[in-house]
């Protein structure tokens, strides 16, 4: 009953979306525009064939209906409700299908978005590729991961989810969060697509995409960061990024997205760059079917990676069909699209945006590349290599720096050209603030030229950020945090927390492995841990529990556990983490007692700043949230900034196509150059 | 800060003259290495760049499988026994196939690391040419070209739509 | 055209983009999945390193001894199934070998116990020596990731194959031909 109900969804929305695609196909080639307007109803069955689909599903994972195969083969009777309904995003079938479902939910917001210009043929080959991309998913589920099988026997009960899954309520959180972002560059790049298609570049489109892709930028961001605090409170080896190949595959967009969520101002604001920005929104798109394709086709090795299927040719036939279309439509389009203009000076705005995503490009092409590194060399002399974290962790760091220093100094440049001694006196303050920094580090303790680089550049990045959120709000009250400038700056301390957070806990962690009496300490990096005893709990069906109980200094008692789930041989253990603003003591059972009241086999990490990690996380969709309300469109200049920009507007590669139109809901200034940095979105 | 007095050229670049020697002198202090790096530590830094052999892609640091355990323990006699890092590193490459992290500089390994370098070292030589050229020719001569560019990019999409935006937005 | 470098300048990176993208997605779709990829050993061809160390029954084990014959060396633990199944496969091949003279097989333990490796040879059956590794020295001079594992070192004490996962009586015969032919 259930399968069938979902393979009937299944089936309304694979034709539904392939109607859909006809339909704005002859409405665009046929010429006839009414045809554009009968689109609402395809939406809505692709997005009626999506619900129901994922309804059914949960409803046999709720139900227990073990005659499906997906809940025969993931589901079970003893998973809490919680870990039973996110079981749907457990396995490959089923995240297919979250997936389709919030590419539907997409699908839709854009055609009511849009409504009112649905004949517009710039709208109608956007939603003409996201109906492409739906055929696509719903086809996958129609075929290879298939989630709707049914098995013959129906067995009483199911093995559960993988036991990693099913004991943090993270997990309930973070895939959905991940899928918002991935599938949420769908829309900016079908209506790149349709850019290009139509030949049409002016920044309408860009500016009403721009809120889009700031929705699923900061998704992307939630979901990378909740996934890196998963790994931390459940895996047990106290890291939380490992450039595992799985979430380098959810960086990689998020590389591509921040770089194109700088540039888009240049082209906003400059007209220029247009071709450039198309790519960046078509590889970031092109970059999630891969990420897919690498962690569902089994070619790589990962510990997140889902099982190996039959999907990964299909995946791969995808982002081939993406990829070569993007560029023979750049190829095609790109030379009649490119905007006449230049750059006055590198210590620009602009010239700090090309710097950024000139970094941005290569961090993501180091990442790329470490990863399917040892794919490509087998290839080409069959030699197995491997490309782990040190190599990561080495490549990225210059340009991890480098970015933080950008980040510093671009908020301060004017557009079009500073002169030194303007930038000179809009960075004392933030440098200061980098000093500052940097000495209180060296006074703390901290060694190190590379993680005392990144303490020194991120306060003057945290310092840059907090001069223009003060000269903001001086002016214009509380509405200085909003928009996407100050917004923007924001986000910014976020990651300048993430990334201090990131240097002082990977640099200075402490990590021992000891055996324990009952009732015996050891020292770890100024805390003392002291074993108390060891207790097993049988009371909850689900699984067995051994906890060791261990007090951390006089404050309380944490309880590393090893659980045994009942269906699975394997046994997982499940830290305790004692987290404060200063420092994390990470707790792991290695273990447990041989006999009755003998020694316990413990690993403690102490490890500075990691809670900032999350914190820095939480103010980067704070910031997002801020930077999506329109900001304050009063005008303002600073004197110094008027003088640097004066005297060059009168050139005509300024008088642009596609300039700022009066009429045009932007919320900058047109020459207004100070306090207008680098937002986001 | 921002509307701060104009002060004589020379003396504004005072301040900086003076954080530029703090920031050394931070950094030169700082750069000593640590005095309480434990033998642990090393080990662990020794384990991290080395595969778990049993594991897919984990380092033997993070790792609790059994082979993970006897590499922490065999670096951790070496360590004691006096051997470098590298010395350690070599061994366990004699014995397990494809266990380092880091690709080795030679061979095929060594297009890992020089491709991003080449890449960047590329690119900002093609931008810095690129501001020369923009900086060279004067921004009042717009080309024929451009003109021409101009003019396409004003009538492309619909006629009457000046900045291809589409209509009804 | 007027400014012909202009004009053809996307054209001129997408046609590269496009050649260096065909080969990486060609690159992809040849890629075995990476569970079935063959292992290799960097000790192969190389001297065998020394086993030295105490035999569960309380010997001197020593695989230098063993010169001129030769060695299968393998790798195991009680508590690994596909050890299980191959140790049949290990009893033929030591009987039909032992007769012969001309083969020999060590089994070395793995992250076990003394009491259940007993507990397995009794069961199991097995006659050949059994060298306790307490501190899996052996094991790590092997390189062993996972159990099981064996080695064939030849006469001359060099290490001639590596095979991960249990093994066949048929298959080792076969073995032992090609490298000894």
């Amino acid at each position: 009953m259930n399968a069938a109900v979902g393979s009937a969804g299944v089936v309304l929305g694979f034709v539904s979306a392939a109607g859909g695609i006809v339909t704005i196909a002859l409405g665009l080639l046929g010429g006839r525009r009414g045809m554009l307007r009968q689109i609402v109803p395809f939406v809505a069955l692709v997005a009626l064939g999506a619900v129901v689909a994922v309804a059914a599903m949960e409803r046999g994972l709720i139900t227990r209906d073990f005659s499906m195969a997906y809940v025969a083969d993931h589901g079970s009777s003893k998973t809490p409700a919680l870990y039973n309904v996110a079981t749907l995003w457990s396995a490959l079938e089923g995240s297919i299908l979250l997936w389709a479902l919030v590419l539907a939910g997409y699908l839709a917001a854009v055609t009511a978005k849009f409504r009112h210009r649905l004949d517009d043929p710039l709208v109608g080959w956007a939603l003409l590729t996201m109906f492409a991309v739906c055929v696509f998913f719903f086809g996958l589920m129609l075929g290879p991961a298939n989630p709707f099988h049914t098995v013959a026997v129906a067995p009483l009960d199911g093995p559960g989810p993988n036991p990693l899954l099913q004991n943090h309520p993270l997990m309930a959180v973070h895939p959905p969060m991940l899928y918002l972002g991935y599938v949420g560059f769908t829309v900016p790049f079908a209506f790149a697509v349709a850019a290009l298609v139509t030949g049409r570049v002016g920044e309408g489109w860009l500016v009403e995409t721009r809120r889009w892709t700031l929705f699923a930028w900061a998704f992307l961001s939630a979901g990378i960061v909740l996934g890196a605090w998963w790994s931390y409170e459940v895996l047990g080896w106290g890291g939380y990024w490992a450039w595992d190949p799985v979430e380098n595959a959810s960086f990689l967009p998020w590389l591509t997205g921040t770089a194109y969520l700088h540039s888009v101002m240049v082209q906003e604001r400059r007209g220029m760059l247009r071709v450039w920005n198309l790519s960046l929104l078509c590889a970031t798109f092109a970059l999630t079917i891969l990420g897919t394709f690498l962690t569902r086709s089994g070619v790589l090795d990962s510990v997140h990676s889902f099982s190996e299927s039959a999907i990964g040719p299909l995946l791969l036939g995808f982002f081939a069909l993406v990829v070569f279309v993007t560029v023979g439509l750049i190829g095609w389009r790109g030379d009649r699209l490119r905007a006449p203009g230049r750059i006055d000076s590198p210590r620009s705005r602009e010239g700090s945006f090309l710097a950024n995503n000139l970094l941005f490009a290569a961090f993501a092409l180091v990442v790329l590349l470490g990863t399917v590194f040892p794919l490509v060399v087998e290839a080409v002399n069959g030699d197995r290599l491997t490309v782990g974290e040190p190599y990561f962790n080495r490549m990225t760091m210059p340009i991890g720096l480098a970015l933080l220093f950008l980040m510093a100094v671009a908020p301060a440049l004017p557009w079009r050209k500073a002169s030194a001694e303007t930038l000179a006196q809009r960075l004392q303050w933030p440098a200061w603030a980098g000093t500052g920094v940097l000495v209180l580090a060296v006074v703390l303790g901290a060694r190190g030229v590379a993680p005392l680089l990144a303490f020194g550049l991120g306060g003057f990045a945290a310092g840059a950020a907090v001069r223009q959120i003060v000269l903001a709000t001086r002016r214009q009250g509380w509405r200085g945090f909003m928009g996407r400038t100050n917004g923007g700056m924001i986000v910014h301390l976020g990651v300048v927390l993430i990334a201090v957070a990131f240097a002082a806990s990977s640099s200075y962690d402490h990590q021992r492995e000891a055996a324990l009496d009952p009732g015996e300490s050891v020292e770890v990096a100024g805390h003392t841990i002291t074993y108390l005893g060891f207790e097993e709990d049988t009371s909850d069906p689900a699984k067995v529990e051994r906890r060791a109980r261990v007090r951390v200094d006089d404050d309380g008692v944490y309880e590393p556990t090893l659980q045994r789930f009942p269906n699975g041989s394997q046994e997982i253990g499940t830290p305790s983490v004692r987290s404060s603003l200063v420092d994390d003591v990470y707790l792991a059972l290695l273990d447990p007692p041989a006999s009755d009241g003998g020694p316990v086999r413990l690993r403690v990490i102490v490890a500075p700043l990691v809670m900032w990690l999350w914190i820095g996380g939480g103010v980067i969709v704070f910031g997002s949230a801020l930077a999506a309300f329109p900001g304050s469109r009063r005008r303002g200049t600073e004197p110094t900034s008027a003088l640097v920009a004066a005297g060059r507007d009168t050139s005509p590669v300024a008088r642009r196509p596609g300039a700022a139109r009066p009429d045009q809901e932007r919320p900058e200034r047109p020459e207004r150059p100070e306090n207008e940095p680098i937002g986001v979105g | 800060m921002a509307d701060q007095p104009r002060t004589a050229p020379a003396a504004r670049w005072v301040p900086w003259v003076l954080m530029a020697v703090v920031v050394a002198v931070a950094l030169a202090v700082g750069s000593r290495p640590a005095d309480d790096a434990t033998e642990e530590d090393r080990v662990r830094a020794i384990a991290s760049t080395v595969k778990c052999p049993a594991c897919s892609g984990q380092s033997a640091a993070t790792s609790d499988a059994p082979s993970a355990t006897a590499i922490r323990a065999e670096i951790t006699r070496r360590v004691r026994r006096g051997e470098s890092d590298d010395e350690i590193r070599g061994y366990l490459a004699g014995r397990f196939d494809d266990i380092l992290l880091t690709p080795t500089s030679s061979g095929a390994g060594g297009v890992v690391w020089a491709l991003p370098v080449a890449a960047v070292v590329m690119a900002f030589a093609g931008l810095a040419f690129a501001f020369r050229r923009w900086q060279a020719s004067s921004p009042t001569t717009a080309s024929p070209a451009d003109r021409d560019l101009v003019a396409r990019a004003r009538t492309g999409g619909s006629p009457a739509d000046a900045h291809g935006e589409g209509d009804g937005r | 055209m007027a400014a012909p470098g202009r004009r053809r300048l996307a054209v001129a990176v997408a046609v590269p983009v496009a050649a260096v993208l065909a080969l990486f997605v060609g690159v992809l779709a040849t890629r075995e999945p990476a569970v079935n990829r063959k292992t290799d050993s960097p000790l192969l061809d190389q001297p065998a390193p020394g086993i030295r160390g105490e035999t569960l029954d309380g010997q001197r084990f020593d695989l230098g001894d063993l010169e001129g014959r030769w060695v299968l060396v393998n790798f195991f633990a009680s508590w690994c199934v596909p050890c299980i199944q191959e140790h049949p496969e290990l009893k033929r091949f030591s009987a039909e070998h032992a007769a012969a003279g001309d083969a020999e097989v060590v089994s070395v333990v793995y992250d076990n116990d003394q009491e259940n490796t007993e507990r397995f040879f009794a069961r199991e059956g097995g006659d050949w020596p059994v060298v306790t590794d307490p501190q899996g020295r052996v094991a790590l001079d092997y390189g062993v990731a996972r159990v099981p594992e064996s080695f064939l070192v030849d006469p001359d004490g060099v290490v001639r194959v590596k095979i991960t996962g249990g093994v066949e009586q048929a298959g080792l015969d076969e073995l032992l031909a090609e490298a000894g032919g």
